[in-house]
């Protein structure tokens, strides 16, 4: 399924788009398992859909294995402190997220390929961040309905180990 | 269990970053060759890659054949109009063609030393039963003449009658009062060319004891010198002795067919001609 998603994101949304914008659903998924789901699974997912995405965007395997287990992570660590369910906090941590996702993106090539790509940050990955931080509220809804679909249970949070 | 259950969090997190670091270690060294679970992983997203990839083409396609019609009366119009401009185009490319093999054709023509050629088009036709010429877009400012002979990849067409600065006339040899000095190819024959309006020319002064067949050739004999010598004027298109006198009736097929003249040459002969 993670897979089927990252194919979906790449090229589906880019419909909608025109191909200007990618929509990243994958990290949106990554903050909803931080968010919502147990560490375990969720950990897991990430780094699967990390992986893949390195395979089909043709990056540097690792790289966005690295930086969603990191989201995760810090997803995790924000939900245990704050009420993660309201609105505005997803869609400002999404924003953030994939800000710092560009970020690192960008001084990654720069430090490993002395690549400069400081120009996308404005240029790329802000219009994403700010689409994908928009959007992500719905489709937390999704990948709720989903969860309890394929569950088939308690749509409510998964409780964590 | 290693860890207590708190510390999971922390363990996970740790293995899988350390998992996803020498990834990224082994792989900025190894960049040549794809990983195996790399290519496993673009193995089973290509046929996910196929089916989505057809079906949004046919989502696409469906969607720009039959329900994003917006602007598309605009757009048809716009089109037609451009198609009509191309067309117009096109034919003005074509004509232009045309007209390059036909200027070639007649640069090919071989003039006396002394003549400079000019191209000219035809403007106008003067086509009355008797008199027979045209108008041409070049005259004294061209450096033409009265008199200066004028040909086409086909023949002889005629000679200037009328020069005005930029236009010019010529009188066709089938024009009735037309006389071109003219030999009978085979026999070397010497005649006079006259033209006879609608029934093409007539050859003259040919002797009844000559032996004339109809398709001989009719050349330019070069006397005068205004027609250089050979040039074809016609063919024999038939021959009558019965009638009374010392010379035989010749009736001369023009080499040039006058109702499709778009482009001939005038011989500029350096040498000054009052004829």
């Amino acid at each position: 399924m993670g897979l089927f998603l990252v194919v979906f994101q790449t090229s589906v949304l880019d419909l909608f788009f025109v191909g200007r914008i990618g929509v990243e659903l994958s990290l949106v998924l990554v903050i909803y398992a931080g968010f919502r789901m147990n560490v375990l699974h969720g950990a897991l997912l990430s780094f699967l859909l990390g992986f893949f995405l390195d395979c089909m965007m043709g990056s540097i395997s690792g790289l966005f294995t690295l930086l969603y287990v990191c989201i995760f992570f810090i997803s995790v660590l924000v939900s245990m402190r704050v009420y993660a369910e309201q609105m505005s906090l997803i869609m400002i941590f999404t924003f953030l997220c994939a800000i710092f996702e560009g970020l690192m993106i960008v001084l990654f090539y720069r430090v490993m390929y002395d690549i400069s790509m400081f120009g996308n940050i404005i240029r790329v990955f802000l219009p994403q961040a700010l689409v994908v931080s928009v959007l992500s509220p719905l489709f937390f809804r999704l990948f709720n309905f989903f969860e309890v679909l394929f569950r088939d249970g308690n749509p409510q949070s998964a409780k964590r180990s | 269990m290693m860890f207590p259950k708190k510390y999971w969090t922390i363990a996970i997190a740790a293995l899988l970053i350390l998992m996803a670091l020498i990834m990224i270690s082994y792989n900025v060294k190894q960049t040549s060759e794809t990983g195996f679970m790399r290519k496993l992983v673009l193995e089973t997203a290509w046929p996910l890659e196929s089916v989505k990839n057809r079906s949004i083409k046919a989502i696409k396609e469906n969607w720009n054949r039959y329900l994003f019609l917006i602007g598309l009366v605009e757009e048809n119009q716009r089109l037609k109009k451009k198609n009509d401009l191309l067309a117009s185009q096109l034919v003005q490319y074509q004509e232009g063609y045309w007209e390059a093999l036909r200027l070639q054709k007649m640069l090919k023509i071989k003039g006396p030393l002394n003549a400079t050629p000019v191209v000219a088009e035809v403007i106008d036709r003067e086509q009355s039963s008797v008199f027979k010429s045209i108008l041409i877009d070049k005259g004294t400012a061209h450096g033409l003449k009265v008199g200066f002979p004028v040909l086409n990849d086909q023949g002889i067409v005629g000679r200037i009658t009328e020069c005005s600065w930029h236009v010019s006339r010529v009188m066709l040899i089938v024009d009735e009062n037309s006389n071109v000095a003219a030999l009978l190819q085979g026999s070397r024959t010497h005649g006079v060319l006259q033209g006879a309006g609608a029934a093409g020319c007539r050859l003259k002064y040919i002797p009844k004891k000559e032996e004339v067949k109809i398709g001989d050739a009719v050349i330019s004999s070069g006397l005068g010198g205004v027609f250089p010598k050979g040039t074809i004027l016609g063919v024999v298109a038939s021959v009558d002795k019965k009638e009374g006198g010392l010379f035989q009736r010749i009736d001369v097929q023009p080499s040039v067919d006058f109702g499709k003249l778009e482009e001939i040459l005038v011989l500029v002969l350096q040498k000054d001609h009052n004829r």
